[in-house]
């Protein structure tokens, strides 16, 4: 399929002279019509397909790729209307009915970037999902929610006669077999998951019939159907399946698997067999989406060679459950090849050759005006999506530090936090860094979105403002300075130095963000120290409580309940920028473990806890206060948001169509999936 | 008298020193001599870096990001004045690049020992004024950029001076460490022989079939992330200079071997004098002139470790400036395509290589008393 999309051979001169004649003609007139179109003709309008759910509007006959059609006839695979089942997912396309055939081409960095190709090919497989503006939760594989009992029951509705890639029947045996056997089983998952819990306490997964599955919970949890859409640990089988959680899971495949039906002893020896240390690897390897050509899967490509190889393929699903308005079986494309290039370099150079189809992932903000030089030569348009989260890069304090008592009291020092946000200067970064395409703001989310406390709150704390950032630290006790004009601790120990994490190799560059920003304390008399480590040497730090600063983004923040953890301190678990382990510790074990937070941080943390068990609109409201409070003690200063500098920037031939020309960005969107590349395909 | 007057010539060769025999043929080699000219050149920066600088390098200002290097106008109408034109820059709302458009109409003159940065010069006495800079310090609109800006809009020039400074010390301060190493431990091995020769020599196999950069990669790696920039650069003055120590000590070693045996050395130690004075007073001086050229030749290799290593990212780190990190900054794609004077700092690299090359090698040949 891919010589219908090679660009034709000029070998003649002559026709060399026409093709540059006419490629120079057209240029004048894309020229022109960019000029016309001005500056925000790279950051377009959102829009995306939807989800078909009114029955009278749903395709009563199916059609089928080629080669699918041809496998039905040579008997090999049963006619399509019984593959996609009575009750289809149908997505209306964003511009039209596509066209079947044709390969996807991508980069991806290596084993651990599992997001590269389960952001693009995933479906998503998530049992509910979002609209494209990544508001409103809609169905997906299952095929519609209602919330019952006042809040404490979800009943999932399936739908009939969906099937699993190898063809067997989907449906509520999976669930139970995935919460009685995977998920209660303490060798495979030992801590239970938050998400399956309220207020601490555990839910249960019961079947009601063959098509119809119950979440019992002992309290009211309005949130779970934005639970289980966004990237929890109940986000579906690709996503989580590796972990022994998701939701769901292939019973008939991987009972094999299992010592309840395959025997303690066999299982112990066949992962010994295959040199795995356990059966529970082997448990784990068998079920993981991206490495196991041979599990069973709902999503709509599956993987062909796996993530550990040269090139990840990830092919048709020919039991895919999409279809569109007309019918027809996605998607469209046959095939997504992803090809190893472990430089970013080189990934950012391929798209520059336009050597892949439709990449966003690992592409640099700053090679922006050499993507667009390129644009025509490589036969790609360039598009960018800026995401709705108010922190492209977020400087996180930990508060809970005690390793030097003196950092951690102005650490924990408000008035602290806000002079040192008070002394960046915002617009030379982000004219520097993101090209001035993101927006100096607090660590509040974009606008327009749902929880955000208004529009007081953007710049709140989040300008500059030297003088009056001296004054503050020359108030709370820091006035003394040495001869170089920095401050002195007030412990006698010489000058007050602090020291800011950060990690290279990511989306953004914050090793020399942060030393921008340490020019700019220079001003307010503030030492900073600006270390660049690895990913595992930062998760050793913040683990045990060791950073003081470090730099991040906040992406996912803008849905605030499912990835909260660039909000407040969260995570328990080590994450590379953390506000507070101690803190995280304590929230998480409800005050059991860990250090009692201050009053204002209990307050958001309460406020945050109440939200999942309250219907939405007053779940909005604590959402608003939970970042009235952020915004206000800013234990996160906020630096650039809103900016398409991580996964933003995209790539993406000017013969694919269904294209958005903007989409939603945030890793709960698992942008493009939130697009559904389900309905991408090629004009010619 | 005649044949007197025609010996005059002969008669200087005849009373002249070592030093000065190999002064003059040292003169006779033009490459040579031009290389030195170059070496001085360089070290006068190194002294001098913040002098001729006229920019903090460290200052950044967005509104200067990627600018290319300015043109220089010579004469101000027939009068010798040279002067920069004015540029207002704004970001192409189109092409996303920076444009800087030059202003004809408003000329900064160009001053000699203008006022700039404060720094120290020499690390000892505070002043203000550079070499050159314009009126008015480093206000963006007002200033010069000779060889442009890199992303944070820092001045190239000015941090090319720092770096200059930074890799040739390094290169300098390696050689000197490998020097003592390898005489010392190449005079023991030569010396005094037996076991001790043997387990020097056979380390310095070992050492030196460790292909090299393999090695210094892997020593770097192994510097601690959390070290201080200082820290980072005596360590990495010492990786370097590990290697560069085996070479000479075996060239020490092979002329201690030859001479150890010679007449003068036996007829010192006959007189008494101590091992040390027969070392350093009789046995070292005649081949001192050896280890001169020896070195020289050395410090190419040496700056170009460093060059590499940091450009590997392994090296020195922002914000240290060494050619090596200016380089390492030039190392993607939009330098070449939209800003490729941010890869001049490749220029003095391979200058500096080059004219100590050229110097050592005519330091060799003036050094060897039998050359021709």
């Amino acid at each position: 399929m891919s010589e219908l999309r090679r660009r034709p051979r000029t070998r003649t001169l002559r026709s060399r002279l026409t093709v540059a004649l006419v490629l120079g003609a057209l240029m004048v007139v894309i020229a022109a019509g960019a000029l016309a179109q001005g500056k925000g003709s790279l950051i377009g309008k959102l829009e995306g397909p939807e989800v078909v759910t009114d029955p009278a509007k749903l395709p009563k006959t199916f059609k089928e790729a080629p080669q699918l059609a041809e496998l039905v006839k040579a008997g090999k695979l049963p006619p399509v209307a019984e593959r996609v089942g009575q009750d289809p997912l149908v997505i209306k396309p964003l511009h039209e009915i596509g066209k079947y055939g044709g390969s996807w081409r991508g980069g991806f960095t290596g084993p651990a970037d599992f997001w590269n190709g389960y952001r693009c090919c995933s479906g998503p497989d998530h049992l509910l999902f979002w609209d494209y503006t990544g508001d409103k939760v809609t169905p997906n594989i299952a095929k519609g929610y209602e919330l019952q009992d006042g809040g404490r029951t979800v009943v999932l509705h399936l739908r009939r006669g969906m099937k699993w890639s190898d063809g067997q029947p989907f449906t509520a045996d999976d669930f139970v077999f995935w919460f009685e056997d995977i998920y209660r089983n303490k060798d495979l998952v030992p801590t239970p998951s938050a998400a399956m819990a309220i207020n601490g306490k555990q839910g249960v997964v019961e079947k009601v019939d063959t098509y119809t599955v119950k979440f019992k919970f002992p309290e009211p949890y309005y949130m779970f159907p934005d639970v289980l859409a966004g990237s929890t640990d109940l986000g579906g089988q690709a996503w989580r399946g590796a972990f022994g959680l998701g939701g769901y899971a292939p019973a008939h495949y991987l009972k094999q698997f299992h010592p309840k039906y395959a025997g303690q002893a066999e299982v112990e020896k066949k992962a010994r067999d295959v040199k795995f240390d356990s059966w529970v690897r082997m448990f784990f390897n068998r079920s993981d989406w991206s490495l196991n050509p041979e599990l069973p899967v709902v999503s709509p490509w599956k993987t062909v060679t796996p993530i550990n190889t040269p090139t990840w393929t990830l092919e048709r699903n020919p039991y895919s459950v999409y279809v569109d308005t007309a019918g027809n079986q996605l998607p469209y494309i046959d095939k997504v090849v992803l090809t190893l290039a472990e430089n970013l370099e080189v990934i950012n150079l391929r798209a520059i050759a336009g050597e892949y189809d439709f990449q966003a992932r690992h592409l640099d903000l700053a090679k922006v005006p050499v993507f667009l030089e390129n644009q025509q030569r490589g036969g790609y348009k360039l598009h960018l999506d800026p995401g709705d989260y108010g922190g492209d890069m977020i400087i996180k304090f930990n508060l809970s530090y005690e390793a030097d008592p003196e950092i951690a009291k102005w650490m924990n020092a408000t008035d602290f936090r806000r002079a040192l946000s008070l002394g960046i200067d915002r617009d030379q970064i982000n004219e520097t860094f993101w090209l001035g395409t993101g927006t100096p703001s607090s660590v509040v989310p974009a606008d327009g979105n749902k929880y955000n406390p208004g529009p007081q709150y953007r710049k709140l704390w989040a300008t500059l403002d030297v003088k009056k950032a001296n004054e503050m630290l020359d108030k709370i006790g820091l006035a003394k300075k040495d001869t170089e004009g920095f401050r002195l601790r007030t412990d006698g120990k010489g000058r007050l130095r602090i020291e800011i994490m950060t990690l290279g190799g990511q989306f953004l560059q914050f090793t020399q963000i942060a030393e921008m920003i340490r020019e700019q304390w220079k001003k307010i008399g503030i030492d900073l120290t600006v270390q660049e480590v690895e990913r595992s040497l930062a998760l050793q730090r913040t683990a045990a409580n060791e950073q003081q600063l470090a730099a991040w983004n906040n992406d996912g923040s803008e849905h605030l309940f499912t990835f909260p953890t660039h909000v407040f301190p969260f995570d328990a678990i080590a994450v590379v920028a953390t506000s507070g382990p101690l803190y995280a510790k304590w929230f998480q074990s409800a005050g059991a473990q860990g250090k009692e937070p201050p009053a204002r941080m209990k307050e958001l943390m309460a406020k945050f806890r109440k939200a999942y068990g309250v219907p939405e609109k007053e779940r909005i409201e604590l959402g608003k206060e939970v970042w009235k409070i952020a915004a206000e003690e800013v234990y996160i200063i906020g630096v650039i948001g809103m900016g398409p500098a991580s996964m933003g920037v995209r790539v993406v031939k000017t013969n694919m169509g269904n294209i958005p020309s903007r989409q939603y960005n945030s890793p709960d969107g698992k942008t493009p999936t939130i697009s559904r590349p389900v309905t991408f395909f090629w004009k010619k | 008298m005649a044949t007197l007057v025609l010996a005059g010539q002969e008669q200087r060769v005849f009373v002249a020193s070592q030093w000065q025999l190999m002064w003059w043929r040292f003169c006779k080699h033009r490459v040579a001599v031009a290389g030195g000219v170059v070496v001085l050149a360089f070290y006068t920066i190194v002294l001098g870096a913040d002098f001729l600088a006229y920019a903090d390098p460290n200052a950044s200002e967005a509104q200067r990001s990627l600018m290319p290097p300015q043109r220089v106008y010579w004469l101000d109408g027939w009068r010798f004045g040279p002067y920069v034109h004015g540029v207002t820059g704004a970001r192409d709302p189109q092409t996303y690049k920076r444009v800087y458009r030059p202003d004809p109409t408003r000329k900064v003159p160009i001053r000699l020992f203008a006022e700039g940065f404060e720094y120290r010069l020499f690390g000892l006495i505070p002043t203000t004024r550079h070499l050159i800079g314009v009126d008015g310090g480093v206000d963006a609109s007002r200033t010069i950029f000779l060889l442009g800006t890199d992303v944070q809009g820092r001045d190239l020039w000015s941090r090319l001076m720092y770096g200059t400074r930074v890799s040739l010390t390094i290169g300098l301060l390696g050689v000197t460490a490998s020097l003592v190493l390898g005489v010392v431990l190449g005079g023991l091995s030569g010396f005094y022989g037996g076991v001790l020769d043997t387990v020097i020599q056979r380390t310095i196999e070992i050492l030196r079939s460790i292909p090299t950069i393999p090695l210094w990669m892997g020593l770097a790696a192994a510097l601690p992330r959390d070290w201080s920039i200082l820290k980072v650069y005596f360590a990495i003055t010492i990786i370097i200079s590990l290697l560069g120590w085996t070479e000479l000590a075996r060239v020490v070693r092979g002329r201690f071997l030859a001479m150890r045996e010679e007449d003068f050395v036996v007829s010192a130690r006959l007189v008494g004098c101590t091992e040390m004075r027969t070392i350093f007073v009789h046995m070292v001086p005649s081949f001192m002139s050896h280890i001169i050229a020896a070195t020289t030749l050395a410090l190419p290799a040496m700056i170009v470790s460093e060059t590499a290593l940091s450009f590997l990212g392994l090296g020195l780190r922002p914000p240290a400036i060494s050619w090596g990190v200016l380089l390492q900054q030039a190392q993607n794609v939009q330098t070449v395509a939209i800003s490729p004077w941010l890869m001049i700092p490749a220029i003095p690299v391979i200058l500096a290589v080059m004219a100590f090359n050229f110097l050592g090698d005519g330091l060799r040949d003036a050094a060897d008393p039998y050359g021709r």
